[in-house]
């Protein structure tokens, strides 16, 4: 039953997203406005039809109907209730559905938020969107099925009895419940984790939330109206987007962390670089977006980076789930490859086609040229070289050397990640020293004094600070000016948060509190930036120290035994065997942490054994300062062996990416209409 | 009045073009640098990305920085965790297949299959180094006939990709 209403869903799906392609491009040829209408309602109907087909996965996971292959192969009797529910994107096709499900939910709240203001570009918009969505239901319809159900054909020998199929074939019969029950695969252990409810989703909101300002770009070229509004009209959705995506990454990082047990948190595997690369022509896009705002410039470029953001996205999508490229992350080999290719190619294409036969007519000519080099344009084209280098370097890296290697050398060639880290260590100081200096540059081009004296307290700050971690035994020389570099944007964003709360302190004669809330609300564009700048600066401290001044060491305890490793002390207390309710047996241990004598806390890594591997979970004593991460390797009730790792500020790349979020979230949240 | 008119375009023309300049010449010096960035990185750091049979087949693959993919031998997994070291052996997997998981069961499967043995130094054992994972390392075969790897990545597809239907379901429940 629940198998055919996900069907049925999933067929009105993709028939309302085809019929709003065909009647909104009818209702440009027609000029009736009611064709546009019901196109919009096909296209409005998609979510619901989504809504319904998930929740009909849903209910099917979480009751167990493993005649669903889907079912059958994410879970098992013994999987927890929450894992049972996140098993819908846990795996191939229930994250496809997800997917598609979650565009719809970013389309139908486009259309809806923007139908009154823009309604000359939602002809083409929504048939863009709708090529987008029927692209990706048509996958799960016809290719990676989620609603296809285990059948036991009785004419056919016994090896080829059993089939997965959508549609009940001739002469077939459901298998047993008993034979189900006991043949669930059940879910990959890597993904029962709490990083795991969450940060999928994101991740996929940040990819699908692209697809509107895709979409609108697209739609101003093919209509004409090459005016700002496509840029009004998608402005908060790409901020959204790049939340999300920023939001998915971090999460990303973090399960990282917990689950892979190498004490890190970026490993630059492919499919994190397939994820990164829209943040990245998202973030260049978002800057270069003020200018055309502004100053009537860089419209090409904009379009440029809008097309590329969405590309960038429809490449990695069908990187990771074409299962072409080797990656922890990467689903399974698929079927799904070379139509992904193939949507990727015609919609690039297109949009690039479009751009260009609008560019020849002229009609993307710039208001302005660019006058001086020291003005807040010129650094933001700079700042968008910055991202589009770091873009190409690692794009080259991951994906462009291995594919012409293999074209022009018949043999693959890869970097490793110490050569990633060569390529992007300058362009992030670049990107840093940037983020302190454009935001004070004035529009049109200012003088290098002028500027000069905005950066002098900054700077102060800046060296103050150096000359105190010098001090306090930041010993080497190449961190200390680490951190002056991302420290100096921090100061830049603080002190101007504080020039403008003594301004209205000055002006209206405001309290400190009210002046600086007022500020926010007054610009929450400019201010929410400056949190997200800060936010940045935070993580920026949090890899500079995790990273450089992280320790490794590997010890075998006798129980009651104690490893010193700088200030911390290790005791091994215990170690037990325990069986958890899904079944798996955990071995766990005991260990005290103390610090300068005192004991500070107790850990207990384990390893968990599902039937497919063991996982190692390990124990951590977080603070601001660090990490104390501790990975049990194997042992008994007399002796264990450890991997300890001291991860100096690592926790500040999850707190700024927090202050990241709501700055983001500042500069998005929309003003009350007055 | 008519000077001025004479004067004016002379000016800004001169500075435009002066000011353009300056934009080609940070352009220029910019895309150099990245381009330096770029080659110069890739040229450190760029490895062949090899089979275990061309690794033990051409000489010159001895010694030389490299990166090789195999099938991982559960049996022969051995770890000295006193001394963080962990020792196996891979067997060839040719560098072009449909389905990995087919190609390590096959490759695992077939006893003339080149095989190669492995040294990490200082490191935790993977939870993912098991029996027909795929191996993908970084390093060098040493002269004692072992490839000593700096960096180790693993994939496990057989384990959890949707395989071939169980033969449990292929039999006729009795209700039917």
């Amino acid at each position: 039953m629940l198998a055919e209403l996900g069907l049925a869903a999933l067929t009105l799906a993709l028939a309302g997203a085809l019929y709003a392609i065909v009647a909104c491009l009818y209702s440009v040829r027609a000029g009736e406005v009611r064709w546009l209408q019901s196109g919009r309602n096909a296209a409005l109907l998609t979510c619901p039809a989504l809504l319904l087909a998930t929740g009909a996965l849903a209910i099917a996971l979480l009751t167990e109907q493993y005649q669903l292959s889907y079912v059958y192969q994410a879970s098992d009797p013994g999987t927890p209730t929450l894992y049972r529910f996140t098993a819908l994107w846990g795996a191939q096709r229930g994250s496809l559905l997800f997917w598609s499900l979650l565009m719809s939910g970013f389309i139908a709240g486009a259309i809806l938020l923007n139908w009154r203001d823009e309604r000359r570009l939602m002809p083409f918009a929504i048939p863009i969107m709708m090529a987008s969505l029927a692209f990706f239901v048509g996958l799960s319809l016809f290719i990676e099925n989620p609603f296809e159900r285990w059948w036991i054909l009785v004419d056919m020998p016994a090896e080829q009895q059993a089939v997965s199929s959508a549609l009940i074939p001739p002469r077939a019969v459901p298998p047993s419940e008993a034979s189900l029950q006991a043949g669930a695969e059940g879910m990959n252990p890597l993904l029962r984790h709490f990083g795991m409810v969450i940060h999928p989703p994101m991740l996929y909101l940040g990819f699908v939330g692209f697809t509107i300002p895709f979409a609108f770009a697209v739609a101003a070229l093919a209509s004409g109206d090459l005016s700002n509004n496509w840029l009004r009209a998608t402005r908060r959705w790409s901020l959204l987007a790049w939340l999300f995506l920023s939001l998915g990454l971090i999460l990303g990082g973090r399960w990282a962390y917990d689950v892979l047990g190498w004490g890190g948190y970026w490993g630059w595997d492919p499919v994190e670089n397939a994820a990164f690369l829209p943040w990245l022509v998202g973030t260049a896009f978002i800057h270069s977006v003020m200018i055309q705002e502004k100053r009537g410039m860089l419209k090409v470029w904009n379009m440029l980076l809008v097309i590329a953001a969405f590309s960038a996205v429809m490449f990695g999508t069908f990187a990771t789930r074409s299962g072409v490229i080797d990656s922890v992350h990467s689903f399974a080999r698929s079927e799904v490859g070379f139509p992904m290719l193939a949507f990727w190619a015609a919609m690039t294409l297109l949009a690039l086609a479009l751009l260009a036969w609008r560019w020849r007519q002229g009609a993307l000519r710039d208001e302005r040229q660019f006058a001086a080099l020291l003005s807040r344009e010129s650094l933001f084209v700079l700042n968008n070289v910055i991202f589009i280098a770091l873009f190409v370097a690692i794009f080259w890296g991951s994906f462009g050397l291995p594919i012409t290697s293999e074209l022009f050398l018949g043999k693959e060639v890869t970097i490793g990640a110490p050569t990633f880290e060569f390529y992007v260590v300058p362009l992030f100081i670049a990107m840093y020293i940037l983020m302190g200096v454009a935001p004070l540059a004035a529009w049109g081009g200012m003088a290098l004094s002028r500027l000069g004296g905005m950066l002098r307290l900054p700077l102060l700050l800046t060296a103050l600070s150096v000359l105190v971690l010098t001090i306090i035994g930041t010993d080497l020389l190449v961190a200390a000016l680490g951190y002056g570099v991302v420290l100096f944007a921090a100061f830049v964003a603080l002190v101007e948060v504080a020039r403008g709360v003594a301004a209205r302190r000055r002006l209206l004669g405001e309290n400190p509190l009210r002046a600086f809330v007022a500020l926010f609300g007054r610009n929450q564009r400019r201010y929410g930036g400056y949190i997200v700048h800060l936010g940045v600066t935070v993580i920026g401290i949090g890899v500079i120290g995790s990273t450089i001044f992280q320790t490794e060491e590997q010890h075998t305890l006798n129980r009651g035994e104690t490893v010193t490793i700088q200030d911390y002390s290790l005791r091994y207390e215990d170690f037990l065997r325990a069986q958890a309710v899904d079944g798996r047996l955990m071995n766990i241990a005991s260990l005290v942490i103390l610090r300068h004598g005192d004991e500070v806390a107790r850990i207990r890594p384990r390893i968990d054994e599902y039937p497919q591997l063991p996982m190692s979970i390990a124990g951590a004593h977080s603070t601001l300062e660090n990490d104390f991460y501790v990975l049990l390797i194997r042992g008994d009730r007399q002796r264990a062996t450890f991997r300890i790792y001291i991860n100096p500020l690592v926790n500040l790349v999850w707190w700024g990416g927090l202050l990241l979020i709501l700055g983001t979230a500042i500069a998005a949240y929309p003003k009350a209409q007055r | 009045m008519s000077q001025a008119d004479w004067e004016k375009p002379k000016h800004p023309l001169k500075r435009k073009r002066s000011q353009r300049l300056q934009f080609i010449t940070a352009g220029a010096v910019l895309l150099v640098s990245l381009l330096y960035l770029l080659v110069s990185g890739t040229l450190q750091g760029a490895r062949y990305f090899i089979t275990v049979a061309e690794v033990l087949e051409d000489p010159a693959h001895h010694g030389p920085t490299l990166r090789v993919s195999g099938a991982v031998d559960g049996e022969s997994i051995d770890y000295d965790s006193e001394n963080a070291i962990i020792r196996f052996e891979i067997v060839h997997i040719p560098s072009q297949y449909d389905d990995l998981a087919q190609a390590l069961h096959a490759a695992l499967s077939d006893d003339a299959a080149p095989r190669m043995k492995i040294v990490v130094a200082d490191a935790a054992i993977p939870d993912l180094l098991q029996h027909e994972a795929q191996a993908i390392l970084t390093g060098a075969l040493e002269s004692d006939g072992i490839f000593h790897a700096s960096e180790l990545l693993l994939k496990c597809p057989s384990r959890f990709e949707e395989s071939s239907p169980p033969e449990a379901l292929g039999q006729i429940p009795e209700h039917n």
